[in-house]
């Protein structure tokens, strides 16, 4: 079982004046987890941001709004950059250039952008105002006259009357609604504007110029048309500066970003007046690395200085000094447990001091789903869809259900061939030997009138392989299922012996651990005896009656170890045991369940639809070749149903009974996770001497 | 109406298998209710809880389990 990497404590000191370079060496050897400083201890304060870092805050600013103003995003496709290339052109002012570049463009896209808006707002004006037989310039230049304009719900005409010396334009239909322009002495403006507004009236701003509106609305359209052709121009070199410059934008950003991260180290160690002292957790393993490195590079201006190698007990955590007490967890898993870390990091970062359940999941997670889906026909997809998934992607999120899918096609391909004997919801063998009929009759051998060789089913339980449909079988699988969680939980609960017993000591793993372990075997022993007393009609006595007693006693004694340490909650949990055993059921329920589906699919399309009927022996009567193309097109339809089914049910379960069955029995979590200085680079690239000096 | 023969016992069967899934399905439905739009709330706020909200998602989601091995056992094994 894996615990995290030991990790050991380590203290960096050194001169102040060489800082830059010493930040440099810090991220080169890539494991330095910084513990950070908390302002006073020591004398010491924290320090200020390297005096780079507000240039270069101010550049990757400049680069941000460029690249969203460019429409360059984090998907957006470009090359990558030496980082000597990239630093020079940036320390050269590059940005600066490029930023007026763009900017000059930009300005004529928004200054046109703004016109276009101004243009429509007139446009939307003259629309209106069309409608009346009054020329532009009639609108305004006026000293005694006032002039209200705007569209109205209901006609104001007569209600206008009432106004004297008043010219009143409406221009109304019904159902459109109507343009009112109404000329009254300026005294009379607020009056005419009451009983307009009790006509829904909304006022528009008249668009200064003159002629007819009409002339004046096609020039606008015209000086509209100009202004959308230069403004698509433009666009186009926007376009042309986004490839000319997307490359170095992304790597810019990058590297600027690096460097603003570098120039904040210093706000996470001591600095003095003269000197800086930084405390980091370095895996145990690489302590002596890391000091004949950064003493290389250093010389006598650095002092590296080996504090604790921290061990598992608890006590050593308990009695460290505040900042120092939590030891970060570093997964140290094979490379295909890797890919499991993150299905444990969903419920949390493991203690430094416990097992890291990464290794269960890789094994137990597979297993369960390959078992539950238990198919050929549906395991070779997963495998192709998984290896694919693995090939493809990134994402740790997709990286994960790839894996699963991956490796539990897998076993479920090797469950389906050896262990059961069926593809797509039907087994191999039966039928056309006549030796064994399968519920509803559909096999493969039967389908096809092949035989299978002797060997083939000589491989095969039963020599056809387990039915899931079988009176006799699904016994079979559910007891199987439930032995599988019992040694699944087993493992569980011994993992949370040793994970106490290496925490404290064997006393306290017994007191805390012990109780449930011997309770889970006398519940076990207590239950076996029990079943075969009462269901299976055993006489109780000899070996029965020894286990009956045996499970009692255990029993008995794990609840008072319990009790003692949990109190009245060791026997309001008694129960939940037998649930927790019994919850494995799951794992013959829903691969019965999806054999179920495939079988009934089965049936109504090729016996159903197809009419296919196979005497034991004889060859089977296919129909026309017209009803069978659709009919297997629906088919494989309906085989995709369970088979996306199966992902849903089959992984949820599977990784429920990690999570809830097996890791509630032994893992706390809630470690810190490892982050040591280190940088990755996506869209830069260190030339090879670079990358020959990290470690 | 007498129930009497094999196919109308193994009808009464169907139907208590029917029942065993249906009801605790109907169960663990309500349960997983409450606990599942309390757990997207939840996770709404914080991303990394997802592991112990599906855990409890999952709780009530058991008894249809239960019921789905009773309707197995009343047809294949009984």
């Amino acid at each position: 079982m894996s615990l995290p990497e030991s990790m050991s404590r380590i203290v960096v000191v050194g001169t102040k004046s060489r800082m830059e370079e010493a930040i440099e060496a810090f991220y080169s050897v890539r494991v330095l987890h910084v513990i950070d400083h908390t302002s006073g201890a020591d004398g010491m304060s924290i320090g200020t941001p390297l005096p780079t870092n507000p240039k270069a805050s101010e550049r990757l600013l400049k680069v941000r709004a460029m690249e969203k103003e460019l429409g360059i995003g984090k998907d957006t496709e470009t090359a990558r950059v030496p980082v000597a290339e990239i630093k020079s052109q940036i320390s050269s002012g590059t940005i600066e250039s490029v930023e007026a570049e763009v900017l000059k463009v930009l300005d004529v896209k928004n200054d046109l952008n703004r016109r276009i808006t101004e243009i429509n707002i007139k446009k939307k004006s003259l629309e209106v105002l069309a409608a009346l037989p009054v020329d532009l310039e009639l609108y305004s230049g006026y000293k005694s006259l006032a002039v209200i304009a705007g569209s109205v719900e209901k006609d104001p005409s007569e209600a206008l009357k009432a106004i004297a010396d008043s010219e009143v334009f409406v221009s109304f239909k019904k159902k459109e609604g109507g343009v009112a322009a109404v000329f009254v002495r300026a005294e009379e403006r607020d009056k005419a504007a009451s009983i307009l507004s009790e006509h829904g009236f909304v006022e528009i701003a008249v668009p200064e110029g003159k002629g007819p509106v009409p002339e004046v609305l096609v020039l606008t359209n015209e000086s509209m048309a100009d202004l959308n052709a230069k403004l698509e121009s433009v666009s186009k070199e926007v376009e042309a500066l986004q490839m000319k410059h997307k490359t170095f934008l992304r790597a810019s950003d990058e590297e600027l970003s690096i460097e603003i991260e570098k120039g904040e180290v210093p706000l996470r160690v001591a600095v003095g007046d003269h000197s800086y002292v930084m405390d980091a957790w370095v895996p145990t393993k690489k302590v002596e690395i890391v000091k004949t490195e950064l003493e290389s590079r250093l010389g006598n201006d650095v002092h590296v200085e080996f504090e604790e190698t921290r061990g598992r007990n608890m006590h050593e955590e308990e009695e460290a000094e505040e900042r120092f007490k939590k030891a970060p967890t570093k997964h140290n898993n094979g490379i295909i447990a890797q890919e499991f870390e993150h299905a444990t990091s969903l419920v949390a970062v493991p203690k430094y001091q416990e097992i890291d359940p990464s290794v269960l999941i890789m094994l137990f997670l597979p297993l369960f789903f390959g078992f539950m889906i238990g198919d050929c026909g549906y395991a070779i997809p997963f495998i192709i869809l998984g290896a694919y998934g693995l090939k493809v992607t990134h994402h740790k999120d997709w990286r994960a259900i790839a894996t699963v899918l991956f490796f539990g096609g897998i076993w479920s391909f090797l469950f389906g061939f050896f262990f059961f004997g069926e593809a797509l919801g039907m087994h191999f063998v039966g039928q056309f030997t006549g030796q064994w009929k399968p519920p509803l009759y559909m096999t493969w051998e039967g389908l096809l009138g092949v035989q299978m060789p002797e060997w083939f089913t000589g491989l095969l339980p039963h020599g056809h392989g387990v039915s899931k449909l079988e009176g006799t079988d699904v016994r079979m699988l559910l007891k199987l299922a439930v032995y599988i969680g019992l040694i699944h939980l087993m493992i569980g609960y011994v993992c949370g012996y040793l994970n106490v017993k290496r925490q404290h000591n064997n006393k306290h793993a017994f007191f805390e651990k012990g109780g449930w372990i011997l309770s889970f075997t006398g519940m076990v022993v207590l239950c076996y005896a029990l079943t075969q007393w009462m269901i299976s009609g055993v006489p109780l006595d000899g070996l029965t009656l020894y286990l009956l007693v045996i499970g009692i006693v255990l029993l008995g004694i794990g609840t008072a170890v319990n009790f003692k340490t949990e109190g009245a909650k060791a026997i309001i949990e008694l129960p939940g045991l037998l649930g927790t055993i019994l919850s494995y059921a799951r794992l013959a329920a829903i691969g019965m369940s999806k054999a179920g589906m495939a079988m009934a699919f089965n049936y109504i399309v090729l016996i159903k639809l197809m009419g296919i009927t196979a005497e034991a022996g004889g060859a089977v009567e296919w129909p026309a070749i017209y009803m069978i193309i659709p009919c297997l097109l629906f088919l494989a339809f309906l085989h995709l149903v369970v088979w996306t089914l199966g992902i849903l049910s089959g992984g949820l379960h599977a990784l429920r009974l990690q999570f809830v069955e097996l890791m509630t029995k032994f893992f706390v979590g809630g470690g810190t996770r490892y982050e040591p200085l280190r940088i990755k680079r996506v869209k830069t690239i260190l030339t090879k001497t670079e990358v020959e000096k990290e470690v | 109406m007498a129930f009497e023969g094999e196919a109308s016992e193994l009808g009464i069967a169907a139907i208590g298998a029917g029942l065993a899934v249906g009801l605790t399905g109907i169960g663990a439905g309500m349960g997983e209710k409450d606990v599942g739009a309390a757990a997207v709330g939840a996770m709404t706020e914080d991303r990394s809880i997802f592991g112990t909200a599906m855990i409890f998602m999952v709780i009530p989601e058991t008894i249809v389990i239960f019921g789905l091995v009773v309707a197995i056992i009343i047809l294949f094994v009984l």
